[in-house]
């Protein structure tokens, strides 16, 4: 039979949909989610000076896709700094680099995110074998490490990745990030007008020139030397002749800072040294211009030319931008972008009436300045809104209010205990927790209650009032704020800790933190677990003297329950020395630390409702004999003074890892002091709580 | 026919060109799909908090638990001063069980020596994140898969979930 032109059978029609077969297949291969392919010739990685190769690794679209599980993956992270967390059954990957930056994958979805801001991926992580497999080269990127061919071998180099200049009052900060730890070389003698630094083993994609033209520092130029595998950033500063420039602390090993100033300038710093890192940098810097005392661990420096002494700054000097770092969609905190009232004049409340509005009740405020805000919602119908900076020109109130949606007012001024700013806090006990706004006036502002019950889950909140205008919101919510209306416990609480009435009332136990295998934390050649026990010695001498029982949990270099025992025993058999031996009191003995040197301080803790007085009144007497900063009471939930049955407390006398806290720690005179704070604490404790048998006791304080 | 062919053609594709654009094009993240993340101040006490945007993939409590757990153990940027976990901390899971979330960690924080303000600080901020998720009040701590009285430092007590009124 002839076959019919046009129709599917003949020649020419089976090579075109042969043809369009073989195109639409193609199309779809491409365009259809590929399946994994065989392994790639991944071996051929160099990065850190080393071969990197990758064991668990397949193709995707031509891109390498990496295990999290992978070996290769794992020394790459570890080499940044960075960790990674995955767990079978989870669809997210998160990568967090050295400097806090988180990278985050979804199973399925080529968008991923570099610190909250998007960007599309080479294919979607996809999950296999109780694995997930990432695009490998983009996280690189993502970690500022970029590949480079060099012939057959993919160089993954390391980048410089920002270079940040901060100008303050009289100095100019430069702080360098870098993908990994930042090593430097100085190229330039000191004497030389420009400062030169070489960083070995990074590259760059900076802009390569930059005209600063602030204090101490005219302009940065960058250039690449070197090779591929062993690149050079060369970083040239181009100063003010005869200034000064130092190296400051920084965040992380990943990032140097240096400050520049002109001459005659105190910066305080490390010298710059011919080669070193960030570790070097170990000397706070100064703020030549600013008035001494008000910053944190206070060196006082006489600056060269009678300038007045200066205060130290915190790590990168503008506290105040940290302190309520606004937010961006990206997530990327940046500076708010009202002015702050921190460091203003105090506002003041010039008068204050009060006015009820049938349903509700209004509380008028007139206030002269700038004034920062912040409320709370307590779960008991209280409701309180703290003003700082401000003052108060009215006389303080504390009254209960004839209305029925608000059943007393209290209005009071104090100190900040931990921004030390003049505040004013004005409480309202509430009928029921009703709706409360904040409404700008003329003057100053009106505190509105409304006659509806507020169902919102906002429980703070806080803005800035300008004259006429309220800014709600412009910081994030919440800084929320230990405040004492929360922190106190109620009397209603200390049922839920069982009976108080010690069987030896005459008998505290002192506990030495930490011992033996638990060193405790190591600064500045001090070891904590024989500081603690210093204390302790000291303390019991003293209450012995003053006719006290005294117990101690360890009065050796020793465990308590036995060498490397579990933290549970150990921590329980020293809530058991007390508890057993029916103790009226229970006062460990801790020093404190931190990651960074800039903390200091005296903090007492306590846990249960009925230990607060206790630790009211030891960290009274303390802060008024220790020359160290007063940290403040604080409820936390610590093992030791929560399984001690009497009124318990853990005094965490200074930080070991503040120079100026170690410096007092090594000196007699200091633990001393430490005791007998403590020792006369608990004498004003007992006096005020008295029990039948302190009769007999001696103690006179 | 030739016209119909043409027209079968312009909106295959117009089909291609669309499937393409969602395939490739970046997208911003869909708008309220935000988490809030705390830290702790330095001063060992007052708590920020900053919005991230999450996965629009990332639908399920479960996942935004995860990632949210992920933001608050790397802590704020670096140059932010805060109370940090130790670096090298790692989420190994997050389960949800009623109104509790389970965390596991594991990496450093399994042996670093932490003190107490330390250890006070950056699990307060985990646990105010968490809880700031709907349906979740309370945090359950595990390291390395098991419940543990405290941490190696000894201070913060683990072995019962941390609610905001631990604080």
């Amino acid at each position: 039979m002839k076959p019919l032109p046009g129709k599917a059978g003949s020649p020419m029609r089976r090579r075109s949909l042969l043809t369009l077969a073989l195109t639409l297949g193609l199309a779809l291969g491409l365009c259809l989610p590929g399946r994994a392919q065989t392994l790639l010739p991944a071996n051929n990685f160099w990065f850190g000076g080393t071969q990197l190769a990758f064991e668990h690794a397949q193709s995707r679209y031509g891109q390498l896709a990496v295990a999290t599980d992978d070996g290769g993956l794992g020394r790459f992270l570890a080499k940044l700094g960075a960790v990674l967390s995955y767990q079978p059954g989870q669809n997210s990957i998160v990568v967090t680099s050295s400097d806090r930056r988180v990278v985050s994958f979804t199973l399925g979805d080529p968008h991923f995110s570099v610190a909250g801001v998007e960007q599309m991926a080479a294919f979607a992580p996809f999950a296999s074998g109780g694995v997930a497999y990432v695009p490998f080269l983009d996280l690189a990127r993502a970690l500022y490490v970029d590949p480079v061919q060099d012939g057959a071998t993919v160089v993954l180099q390391p980048q410089l990745a920002s270079l940040e200049v901060r100008p303050q009052n009289r100095m100019t900060l430069v702080t360098l990030r870098g993908a990994s730890p930042l090593r430097f070389k100085r190229l330039s003698g000191p004497g030389d007008e420009d400062l030169l630094l070489a960083f070995l083993g990074t590259a760059s994609t900076l802009q390569a020139q930059r005209d600063i033209s602030a204090a101490g520092l005219k302009s940065v130029t960058i250039r690449v030397d070197g090779t591929a595998r062993n690149p050079t950033t060369v970083v040239d500063f181009s100063t003010a002749s005869g200034g000064v420039r130092v190296l400051g602390p920084s965040d992380s090993p990943n990032a140097i800072t240096l400050a520049f100033a002109a001459a005659g300038v105190a910066l305080g710093g490390t010298p710059i040294p011919p080669a070193g890192n960030a570790a070097l940098a170990t000397a706070p810097l100064l703020a030549g211009d600013q008035v001494a005392g008000t910053g944190p661990g206070v060196t006082a420096v006489t600056a060269t030319g009678a300038a007045p002494p200066a205060p130290t700054l915190p790590p990168y000097g503008d506290q105040s931008a940290n302190d309520n770092p606004a937010t961006t969609s990206s997530g990327a905190p940046l500076e708010s972008p009202t002015p702050t009232a921190y460091g203003l004049a105090p506002a003041t409340i010039g008068a204050l009436d009060t006015q009820s509005t049938g349903d509700g009740f209004n509380v008028n405020l007139s206030i002269t300045g700038d004034v920062t805000y912040e409320w709370h919602r307590l779960p008991d119908n209280r409701w309180y809104v703290d003003f700082k900076p401000a003052t108060l020109a009215v006389p303080a109130q504390d009254r209960p209010l004839e209305d029925p949606s608000v059943l007393s007012l209290r209005v009071k001024p104090f100190i900040g205990p931990n921004d030390r700013l003049a505040t004013v806090r004005i409480a309202l006990t509430l009928a029921s927790p009703r709706t409360i706004g904040l409404i700008p006036t003329s003057d100053g502002l009106t505190i509105a209650v409304g006659g509806q019950d507020d169902t919102s889950d906002q429980k703070v909140g806080m803005g800035e009032l300008l004259p006429g205008r309220l800014y709600t919101g412009i910081v994030p919510l919440p800084p929320v704020e230990a405040a004492p209306e929360q922190s106190m416990p109620g009397p209603d609480e200390s049922w839920k800790f069982g009976s108080s009435v010690p069987t030896n009332p005459r008998l505290i136990v002192i506990d030495p933190g930490h011992g033996g295998s638990d060193t405790g934390a190591e600064h500045n050649g001090l070891v904590e677990k024989d500081l603690n026990l210093d204390f302790a010695k000291r303390l019991r001498a003293i209450l012995l003297a003053r006719g006290w029982q005294v117990k101690m949990t360890r009065d050796d270099d020793v465990d308590v329950f036995g060498p490397n025992a579990s933290a549970h025993d150990e921590l329980q058999a020293r809530c058991d020395v007390a508890n057993k031996a029916g103790a009226r009191m229970f006062v460990s003995v801790h020093s404190n630390s931190f990651t960074t040197s800039e903390l200091s301080g005296t903090t007492t803790y306590y846990y249960k409702a009925n230990s607060y007085a206790l630790a009211d009144a030891v960290h009274a007497r303390l802060t008024a004999v220790l020359p160290t900063k007063d940290d403040g009471i604080r409820k936390d939930n610590f093992y030791v003074i929560h399984h001690s049955t009497m009124p318990a407390i853990l005094v965490e006398t200074a930080f070991l890892s503040n120079p100026g806290d170690a410096a007092l720690l090594k000196t007699t005179a200091f633990r001393q002091r430490v005791a007998e704070g403590i020792a006369d604490g608990i004498g004003d404790y007992a006096s005020a709580n008295p029990q039948p048998s302190d009769s007999s006791t001696m103690d006179g304080n | 026919m030739r016209l119909l062919r043409a027209l079968v053609v312009v909106a295959l594709l117009a089909v291609a060109v669309y499937a393409g654009y969602r395939l490739f094009a970046p997208q911003p993240p869909a708008a309220g799909n935000v988490v809030a993340v705390y830290y702790c101040k330095t001063d060992g006490q007052t708590l920020a908090k900053w919005i991230v945007s999450v996965s629009p993939k990332a639908t399920d409590t479960k996942s935004v638990a995860f990632y949210a757990t992920a933001q608050a153990v790397a802590g704020p940027p670096a140059d932010t001063p805060a109370v940090r976990f130790p670096a090298g901390t790692v989420v190994r899971s997050v389960a949800l069980e009623g109104p509790t979330a389970t965390v596991d960690l594991g990496g450093t924080i399994a042996t670093a020596q932490s003190g107490s303000f330390t250890e006070a600080g950056e699990f307060k901020a985990l646990v105010w994140t968490l809880t700031s998720l709907p349906g979740i009040n309370a945090v359950q701590v595990k390291i390395g898969g098991a419940r543990v009285p405290t941490l190696p430092g000894g201070h913060l007590e683990l072995d019962e979930a941390l609610t905001r009124q631990s604080w």
